[in-house]
């Protein structure tokens, strides 16, 4: 056969075309055979992966929330802005949650309830009064009962996004309105229920429909072929590309019901670009366009989503209100026709207002600073994906009102301490932490003078020495010791130590000044670096060293006597956690960001609960914070006292290292602990002390938080007495006459060459007058 | 003679004043040209802080709660109660959710309050009795010991406080 063939052709050229309708058959064979296999392929891809069809959740991430109580620190106007960052709408009647009424220092709202990780939260309709910077009023709409306690739905501060960047809020099938249903098919595809994933009738009414308009009015896609083009497909509008679409769309309703595609189509669509943030589905369009659960949305609102798929950038409400309307009426006219809705219920809804919440457009740079530290506490329990993917809810600690303050201070504080510098382009940089004094709460964090900036997080990353913020360990391993007290009298003379390694040490006091005897509480106020050497070596730098890792710093320090005066680099968070622990009197709570974590559905995975472990004595942490409270009274810190004049009580301390490279400043008053450090990030000088720089930058950020002045109790165990003004060594150079009180433990009472207290027989007091005069 | 005997009296009167008028309340001194206020800036004792730790009042006795392990239990200190007040709400929370065995939404429920009025002995005790409920000695101990840092002079928190202590130290040694 192969032969005579061979010889067929080699006699017969002119034979040749007979070969090609057998090649074409063969052609056409392998070609069917193709396409059936595509078609099985299409078949069983769908198949596979629409049965397993699960959204990519972002992980959300949430503020503390607001509580309202009476007492309650907050401010009329700051509570509008919270609720208006919720998406609460203001009207003149408040009828529905997500709705509120400001009138002056009252505020009539109904929240809208939340499930948080300890439970539900219910919506309630309440009255809130104001009385300058505290609630005063507290009231049940129903009934007009006192409410004690109202928490409101927390601000989402952040996602952790899929690689899409989209956001959606699944929602069951039986939590799907009617109307919107109805809605999406009169407008999209009013033969959704009839055809077979492609409707011929549909295309060629919209081809006529289009022809007429001269440009596009309709599109013959059905809900089917949208949602495999928005699952499955990109975007290129090729021929192979339609076919294939169809093709998917028939293998869908061929394996799946309609209820199932419509669902999932209402899931998916595209309705919006909020930043970076893709707004996917209904569900999450009624939050972000409405501030209300899809289910709350009245038929104008229902109307004015299902006209959004078409256009979704076109017809935003928020950006294009008159279009948007325009295309909801569209849709109603549609319902209309179609029999979904009366004509009355088409009147009332087409003559509805349009009302969308104000929501700030853009979300802006959100909390870059903050979120590092809620990823870096995440990682130890969860992976990237689960974060990326899963829907976590992640409630966190920060106060985004605080948040904003310290935001909307820093940068103009920042540059109101500045030195000019010749030639020098880069700006002096900044970080500020402030925590809950008594739980270790973060509450807020800069990482730079500049608000959203997502360079070097300062807060968490430089790594700089401490200076003079060490000393309260020093003075603390002190007093701990019992060996000293507040009137101990420590040398404040010039010191030349050689160190193991052969150098010579020899510290100075800053202003390069000595002032001989001086007391324990002095020296801490003033910040003398000499007394505190002395102090240091007689306390031994070991125990200093075992001092800050008790309170919390967690590095291993060396025990070189330079420590004593602050060679020891810790970060601002570091610093905080420090301070915490004193601000604290002695219990160390570890500074935390996240305080639970959630599944979508609000069942709690891991709940980070606070902690506390008592790592110094009361009594002696009680002494030091009165040497703190000193440094503003009589201190390093004294020029801040006029401003914060209704603060004071405060406790604190400045820190500057060599050649001012560094400014700190941290201190506590009742409720906060705040940390500023001023530097440059290449470690050049700054210029300015911690008093000059961090300390007028943390004065104005408390006194925009409203820091409460510090009222510590006393342990039992504290007795107050009178010691001489002047410190002397011996008790014949003692003077009485000027004295001060102060708290000492009973176990450790001031030297008799200095007290004040009882001392010896009236004569001798009388000889006290004469040695006055 | 008489000129210096009077003399020596009014010095007597005199010094007796300057040194130390009572506990807590020192005579103004000058130093320095400059009036330094002696009373030290940290109050005291008793300390008036925003939520006052009140003596007991009568309020309706809580029945003492027995808490696992069956065996041991801890003498409930009452907190004067006051139902529209928000520390008293969530405390009421507390016991519900004690009862229901929800041990950790009991100890969130405290933090909440703590958040509220952080210096409330009573509310720092609660959160002891559940950590120790839980048996996380560690937690319970501490919270316990800043109950007693915020007691102040009220013997039935010092009291209870003490003893429930102690049943954290054995509970920990049996460990």
């Amino acid at each position: 056969m192969t032969n005579s063939n061979r010889k067929t052709s080699a006699r017969k050229p002119s034979k040749q075309p007979r070969w090609w309708p057998k090649y074409l058959l063969r052609f056409m064979l392998l070609g069917t055979v193709a396409v059936a296999l595509w078609c099985v392929w299409i078949d069983y891809e769908i198949r596979r992966d629409f049965s397993a069809l699960q959204w990519a959740l972002p992980a959300r991430i949430y503020a503390r929330p607001v509580e309202l109580y009476v007492g309650a620190h907050q401010n009329a106007a700051d509570f509008n802005d919270y609720l208006r960052r919720l998406g609460y709408i203001q009207t003149a009647r408040v009828t529905e949650p997500g709705q509120f009424n400001p009138a002056g220092s009252r505020v009539v709202l109904q929240t809208r309830g939340f499930a948080f990780w300890d439970g539900t939260e219910p919506s309630i309709a309440v009255e809130v009064g104001f009385d300058g910077q505290r609630v005063s009023l507290l009231r049940a709409i129903q009934g007009g009962a006192d409410v004690p306690l109202v928490r409101l739905e927390p601000v989402e501060i952040a996602q952790i996004n899929p690689g899409t960047g989209e956001d959606r809020l699944p929602i069951g099938k039986d939590e799907i309105p009617e109307a919107l249903v109805n809605a999406v098919i009169a407008v999209e595809d009013q033969r959704f229920y009839t055809h077979y994933g492609v409707d011929p009738i549909g295309i060629a009414r919209a081809f006529v429909a289009n022809i007429r308009a001269g440009e596009i009015v309709q599109g013959g896609s059905t809900l089917t072929q949208q949602l495999v083009k928005n699952l499955y497909l990109n975007r290129e509008q090729t021929l192979r590309r339609k076919i294939e679409e169809a093709l998917m769309a028939l293998a869908l309703e061929i394996h799946f019901s309609k209820e199932d595609i419509l669902y999932a189509y209402l899931n998916e669509v595209f309705l919006g670009q909020d930043g970076s943030r893709a707004v996917h589905g209904f569900a999450l369009a009624a939050q972000h366009y409405f501030g209300r659960p899809l289910q709350q949305l009245d038929l104008d609102e229902l109307a004015l989503l299902a006209g959004l798929p078409r256009g979704p950038s076109l017809y935003n409400p928020q950006r294009n209100p008159e279009r948007a309307t325009e295309r909801r009426n569209v849709v109603l006219a549609r319902m209309a026709a179609q029999g979904y809705i009366t004509a009355e219920e088409f009147e009332e809804a087409r003559g509805a207002a349009l009302q969308v919440s104000a929501r700030p457009t853009s979300r802006g740079g959100g909390y870059p600073v903050f979120m590092d530290m809620v990823r870096s506490d995440l990682a130890r329990d969860y992976d990237a994906d689960a974060l990326r993917n899963e829907g976590l809810r992640i409630f966190t600690t920060l106060d985004v009102s605080m948040q904003a303050a310290v935001e909307a201070t820093l940068d103009k504080s920042v540059a109101a301490v500045e030195r000019p510098t010749k030639g020098e382009p880069a700006p002096l940089e900044a970080a500020v932490v402030i925590t809950d004094a008594t739980t270790g709460d973060v509450r807020a964090l800069a990482g730079s003078r500049q608000s959203g900036y997502t360079g070097f997080n300062r807060a968490l990353l430089a790594d700089r020495p401490i200076g003079s913020l060490v000393k309260p360990a020093v003075y603390l391993a002190a007093l701990e010791s019992g060996n000293f007290n507040l009137a101990s009298v420590l040398a404040d003379d010039p010191i030349s130590m050689k160190l193991d390694n052969g150098d010579l040490w020899e510290p100075k006091n800053y202003e390069n000044t000595t002032s001989g005897d001086v007391y324990f509480h002095d020296a801490m106020e003033r910040s003398l670096n000499l007394a505190t050497v002395d102090l240091g070596m007689k306390v031994g730098v070991d125990r200093v060293a075992y001092m800050l890792s008790r309170l919390g710093h967690t590095d291993n320090i060396e025990p070189y006597p330079s420590i004593l005066l602050g060679a020891v680099n810790m970060t601002p968070v570091e610093v905080a956690q420090i301070y915490q622990t004193l601000a604290s009197g002695g219990f160390r709570s570890p500074l935390r960001a996240v305080e639970a974590v959630t599944t979508g559905e609000g069942q709690p995975l891991e709940r980070y609960g606070m902690e506390t472990d008592q790592v110094a004595d009361p009594a002696s942490v009680f002494l030091l914070e009165y040497a703190m409270q000193g440094v503003f009274e009589r201190g390093t810190a004294k020029t801040a006292a006029p401003r914060l004049d209704n603060q004071l009580p405060l406790a604190g301390k400045t820190g500057t290292t060599n050649d001012s490279r560094d400014s700190w400043f941290a201190g506590y008053g009742d409720d906060l602990v705040g940390v500023v450090w001023l530097g440059h990030d290449d470690n050049r000088e700054t210029g300015l002390t911690g008093a000059t720089g961090a300390l007028r930058v943390w004065t104005d950020i408390m006194l925009e938080l409203d820091i409460q002045q510090r009222q510590s109790l006393p342990p039992a165990d504290i007795e107050w007495q009178s010691v001489a003004l002047r410190p002397v060594r011996v008790a014949e150079a003692r003077n009485c006459l000027e004295t001060r009180s102060l708290p000492f433990r009973a176990g450790s009472l001031p030297d008799p060459a200095v007290s004040c207290e009882n001392n010896g027989s009236l004569m001798e007091r009388v000889f006290d007058r004469f040695r006055g005069w | 003679m008489m000129k210096s005997v009077w003399l020596i009296l009014i010095l007597g009167l005199l010094t007796a004043c300057t040194g130390n008028m009572g506990r807590g309340i020192p005579a103004p001194v000058e130093s320095r040209g400059q009036v330094i206020r002696t009373p030290p800036s940290v109050p005291v004792q008793p300390p008036v802080v925003g939520r006052v730790i009140e003596p007991i009042v009568e309020s309706p006795a809580r029945p003492v709660e027995v808490m696992p392990p069956a065996t041991q239990s801890t003498p409930e200190p009452i907190r004067p109660s006051n139902p529209t007040s928000p520390v008293s709400a969530l405390m009421a929370s507390v016991d519900t959710a004690v009862a229901a065995g929800q041990l950790e939404q009991a100890a969130a429920l405290c933090e909440r309050a703590l958040r509220i009025s952080p210096r409330d002995g009573y509310v720092w005790f609660r959160l002891a009795s559940v950590r120790f409920q839980q048996q996380r000695y560690a937690d319970a101990d501490g919270f316990a010991r800043r109950a007693l840092s915020f007691a102040g002079s009220d013997r039935g928190l010092v009291q209870a406080t003490d003893s429930l202590l102690a049943q954290i130290a054995v509970a920990q040694r049996s460990r």
